[in-house]
């Protein structure tokens, strides 16, 4: 096994765990979203879906333990790849300009993934606390998951940090996607717009799709 | 300024040696012709640092013909200066215009150890190189020219990727100052060739390993090594760099 260790310790290594780790937290980003839209068809059919996932006793553990190792893989090189890259220049420049096209929004999204990243972790680590260990408000325990959604979200407070950490993840899996494909090797001609466009479309998706949860809770139910 | 020629403020990084402290100096030069080349523009303000009996300003150059990879200098926040595809050497003082303050760095990275001014060490990408940038041959006859067949498209990406004159500019360029393009050339170049077959496994990890030990950074892909490459090597070379070290780590025997 040793060789798995070598080969995973290089920068090239630790790139590849990073793409494949964020990949498969991608699909589960798709499969999250996917069910959170069943908020638009109605309490019955939501509360029914949460209800029978709530009620995977053995399946459910399991998923939640793979999607902790998945984020601690992902957390962990993050670390270590920005430690490293920060370090390999100690002295910077007094100047610097991009020889790129200028990014649509303020800074390229490939440029501030360690921001945006730090930005999605504190973001998931209160979703976690209300959502899943109900810290903030306990007494949301009593209520059927439609409505605990929507009480939880209402908050124009709450509402306005999740839309910044819905928005800070979309930014972050734009960029994450396709240098996961590149940093796989995957790159031709062929299919290099496909990557590129279905990445930045994936992270519109994710931006709208879980920005829009706290919009319709604040708008519609407060 | 009738004769069209022009006056500059260049605001200069210099510093002793390399365990001395550097600072940024300001000078200004006047009777700079845009049809100079910024490599002359830096001689004419040397002979003016001369005539005052000051130290010149030290920079790297040899060919200035964009083809040895020996000229550097951050200009402006810019490897190689704002023109795209031109080396520090082939880029001529009318893409200034008379009156600009040019600031003028030397690359920045710890694997790039300055030694004077604008001079940096890049022996790093020699011994990078020196890992397995190379094709072991036997010696004798030249073989014949044509007896190993070899796709013409392999051939073009074989050669695009050898017209890397190992200049430093991506990594001076990479926010992480990242030798990725380079070695991600060096690699290439081998690995679509018959020739580079027998030492493809352990070239690039010998060569990834030395890169790493060097302290460059990693790569997270913002492309901006592309950007700054004096002749444009791609970052598909990068993506094939991660495929042969992912082929080489899973299936190579050495």
């Amino acid at each position: 096994m040793s060789w798995v260790i070598k080969a995973f310790s290089s920068s090239i290594g630790k790139k590849l765990l990073l793409a494949i780790s964020g990949l498969a937290l991608c699909g589960f980003l798709v499969a999250h979203l996917a069910g959170n839209l069943l908020l638009y068809v109605g309490p019955e059919v939501y509360n029914k879906y949460a209800d029978a996932l709530h009620a995977q006793k053995i399946l459910l553990p399991i998923a939640e333990v793979g999607l902790l190792g998945l984020f601690v893989i992902h957390l962990a090189n993050a670390l270590r790849t920005n430690r490293e890259n920060r370090e390999a220049r100690p002295v910077g420049y007094e100047v610097r300009q991009s020889k790129q096209p200028p990014s649509a929004f303020l800074k390229p999204a490939s440029s501030v993934m360690y921001g945006t990243g730090i930005v999605v972790l504190l973001f998931l680590l209160l979703h976690l606390s209300d959502f899943r260990f109900e810290l903030r408000n306990p007494a949301v325990a009593e209520l059927t998951p439609f409505n605990k959604a929507q009480v939880l979200l209402r908050d124009p407070l709450t509402a306005i940090v999740y839309i910044i950490g819905s928005c800070s993840l979309g930014y972050h899996v734009s960029h994450g996607v396709q240098s996961a494909f590149q940093t796989l090797g995957v790159n031709h001609p062929k299919y290099n717009w496909l990557i590129g466009t279905v990445s930045k479309a994936f992270g519109l998706l994710v931006a709208l799709g879980f920005g829009s949860f706290p919009l319709w809770a604040w708008a519609f139910h407060s | 300024m009738s004769d069209g020629s022009m006056s500059l403020t260049l605001k200069i990084w210099r510093q002793a040696d390399a365990s001395s402290q550097g600072d940024f100096r300001v000078y200004k030069v006047h009777g700079i012709s845009p049809d100079q080349s910024f490599l002359e523009m830096l001689d004419v303000l040397n002979e003016q640092l001369i005539q005052q009996g000051e130290e010149p300003v030290a920079f790297d150059h040899d060919c200035r013909e964009g083809i040895c990879g020996m000229c550097s200098l951050m200009i402006n926040g810019q490897a190689h200066g704002p023109e795209r595809t031109t080396t520090t050497c082939q880029l001529h003082m009318r893409h200034f215009r008379s009156g600009d303050t040019i600031v003028i760095e030397p690359w920045r990275a710890k694997a790039f150890p300055v030694l004077r001014d604008l001079v940096v060490d890049r022996s790093a990408f020699d011994r990078i190189i020196s890992k397995g940038g190379y094709v072991s041959v036997n010696t004798g006859n030249a073989p014949d020219g044509n007896a190993i067949l070899i796709p013409k498209e392999n051939a073009d990406k074989a050669f695009e990727a050898a017209t890397c004159i190992g200049c430093g500019a991506c990594v001076a360029a990479c926010k992480n100052a990242s030798a990725m393009l380079f070695v991600s050339a060096k690699v290439s170049q081998m690995a679509m060739l018959p020739q580079g077959q027998p030492e493809r496994t352990m070239r690039v990890q010998s060569m990834v390993a030395q890169m790493d030990a060097e302290g460059f950074g990693g790569c997270t892909n913002t492309n901006e090594c592309e950007a700054a490459c004096p002749v444009g090597i791609s970052v598909e070379n990068i993506a094939r760099l991660n495929r042969e070290y992912l082929r080489a780590v899973t299936v190579g025997r050495s």
